[in-house]
């Protein structure tokens, strides 16, 4: 029987988990050395004792906030993905919806979200709705590059051969394109992924709702809580953390069969 | 199971950089026959001409009475193209499976069983593998299984062996031979190597380069099933000789 790159455990090398946990023990450190030593105020930068201390105060309602803003992100960033593939497959079927479409996407992903926030609260009003469609707004553009670019990188060689026994459109989409357009888009879930967590944050903080970490942090910022707000950024990066640690899982999953999964070893 | 093809001044040609002069052919049903020819003479596009891969600029292509087009509908048609194409994500027998999942409303009611066809190729013991597990050889088999499983009476291959190193080759050549003798086909097979062309062919049609003619149509009458033992005789040397000697005047 063949051992399957991806499937068998990787060898457990101490080097793997101990270097990382230096690294961040060791800025930690420097961090709340720094702050100590010269005795920074607490809202231009929170020493990570504070900032642990402060989320003890209220554990749960950090953890709400956060599950809150989870969601939102989650929800944003996975309506994008769907949208983005079928509009990349519909793209990557003629080049000129392509060149028509491409400029549109980059004005979408180069102008700042955070300018026209208030204008699309304005507009969809409060609570929910304006930060599923920013979130989602805003990843749309990489995710439909990564669709075009990945679906247009199919094998040559595949596609003569599906040509060669007629198979239909969708069947090439479905069994070859999509598949093919799966490392890119990896790649962008990854961008992604904090692009969606900071765009929840930043609408949660302009939608005057009084929930998700966006909101609370705005309420900090507001308040002059320094420590508060640090924690929000703390929070807000527990949640990166655990994201990409679920993408890479996925990865492993669906995409074994992918050279940047094998391990040199 | 096999089917005639004939060429009837079929010719390509890309603006007005002519690519194929006006070709006629006809091959007998079961017939092996090779393209042999100097590289970029245009040996690939004939065979992508025939599958209606590439259109005709002028001329018609009749497969055992049909077009092209017809034949690709109902999946009477099987390619082996040089790289082998495998889909990385699908295991060997998924790959060999292929051709008869995909448009598989017009799948063959008849058709050899891939898993059996596998064996036969020595692959049993991967077919739970993936693409990347295996060497050149044992891909470049992946893909002839996947050509055989459709049953289809004409195989076209475009130097499927291209890419592998000497030995693997002719053991290649030994597989395909016997493959043919299970599963008999019209072949259209596109190579740079004599050898290998001598060894398969029951016709070797020798090119001209760019714009591609029809120099030379040698039969080979080499007794079949053929085996390795053939290649070490003198009549062997002797026809590729021949083609060598046709392929130089082709060139000059």
């Amino acid at each position: 029987m063949i051992r399957r790159a991806g499937t068998s455990p990787p060898p457990w090398r101490p080097v793997r988990w101990f270097a990382p946990a230096i690294g961040i023990v060791t800025f930690l450190a420097l961090w709340e050395g720094f702050v100590r030593w010269r005795d920074i105020r607490p809202f231009v930068l929170t020493a990570p004792t504070d900032i642990v201390r402060y989320l003890g105060r209220a554990p749960g309602d950090f953890a709400e906030a956060s599950l809150l803003t989870a969601r939102h992100a989650l929800v944003g960033f996975v309506v994008a993905l769907v949208a983005s593939i079928g509009l990349g497959a519909l793209l990557s079927t003629s080049r000129f919806l392509e060149r028509a479409v491409q400029p549109v996407l980059v004005l979408v992903q180069v102008a700042p979200f955070v300018a026209y926030i208030s204008s699309i609260v304005l507009w969809l009003g409060y609570g929910d709705p304006p930060v599923h469609f920013v979130t989602a707004f805003v990843c749309v553009p990489a995710f439909t590059f990564a669709t075009v670019a990945g679906m247009r990188s199919a094998d040559p060689s595949s596609r003569e051969l599906l040509a060669s026994v007629d198979t239909p459109r969708w069947e090439v989409m479905w069994r070859l394109r999509l598949p093919s357009a799966m490392p890119s888009l990896f790649t962008t879930a990854r961008y992604n992924t904090g692009l969606a967590l900071i765009a929840a944050y930043l609408v949660e903080g302009s939608n005057f709702a009084d929930a998700g970490l966006g909101a609370i942090g705005k309420r900090f910022a507001a308040n002059n809580i320094g420590d508060g707000l640090w924690a929000t950024v703390f929070c807000m990066v527990v949640l990166g953390t655990v994201a990409l640690g679920l993408i890479g899982l996925f990865e492993r999953w669906l995409l074994h069969w992918h050279a940047s999964q094998r391990s040199l070893a | 199971m096999s089917v005639d093809v004939t060429l009837h001044g079929v010719a390509k040609s890309f603006g007005s950089l002519p690519v194929v002069q006006p070709i006629d052919l006809d091959v007998a049903p079961g017939t092996f026959v090779s393209l042999v020819g100097p590289s970029g003479c245009g040996k690939s596009t004939l065979l992508r001409l025939v599958a209606g891969l590439e259109q005709v600029s002028a001329g018609t292509v009749t497969i055992g009475g049909a077009s092209p087009a017809e034949l690709r509908a109902h999946k009477r048609l099987a390619v082996v193209p040089q790289q082998p194409g495998l889909l990385p994500w699908r295991t060997v027998a998924e790959n060999a499976r292929l051709l008869l999942e995909v448009n598989r409303r017009h799948s063959p009611t008849r058709h050899p069983d891939p898993a059996e066809l596998l064996d036969e190729v020595g692959l049993t013991e991967f077919l739970d593998a993936y693409p990347h597990e295996l060497s050149g050889g044992m891909r470049q088999r992946v893909a002839l299984v996947r050509g055989f499983s459709l049953g289809a009476p004409l195989v076209l291959m475009d130097e499927p062996f291209a890419a592998l190193d000497e030995i693997t080759r002719a053991e290649m050549r030994e597989l395909l031979a016997r493959m043919l003798d299970r599963h008999p086909a019209t072949v259209l097979f596109v190579t740079h190597s004599m050898a290998e062309a001598a060894y398969l062919s029951d016709r070797v049609l020798v090119m001209s380069p760019r714009p591609t003619a029809v120099v030379a149509d040698v039969a080979i009458g080499f007794p079949r099933p053929r085996r390795d033992a053939l290649e070490d005789t003198p009549e062997f040397a002797a026809v590729c000789a021949e083609l060598r000697h046709h392929l130089h005047g082709a060139m000059r």
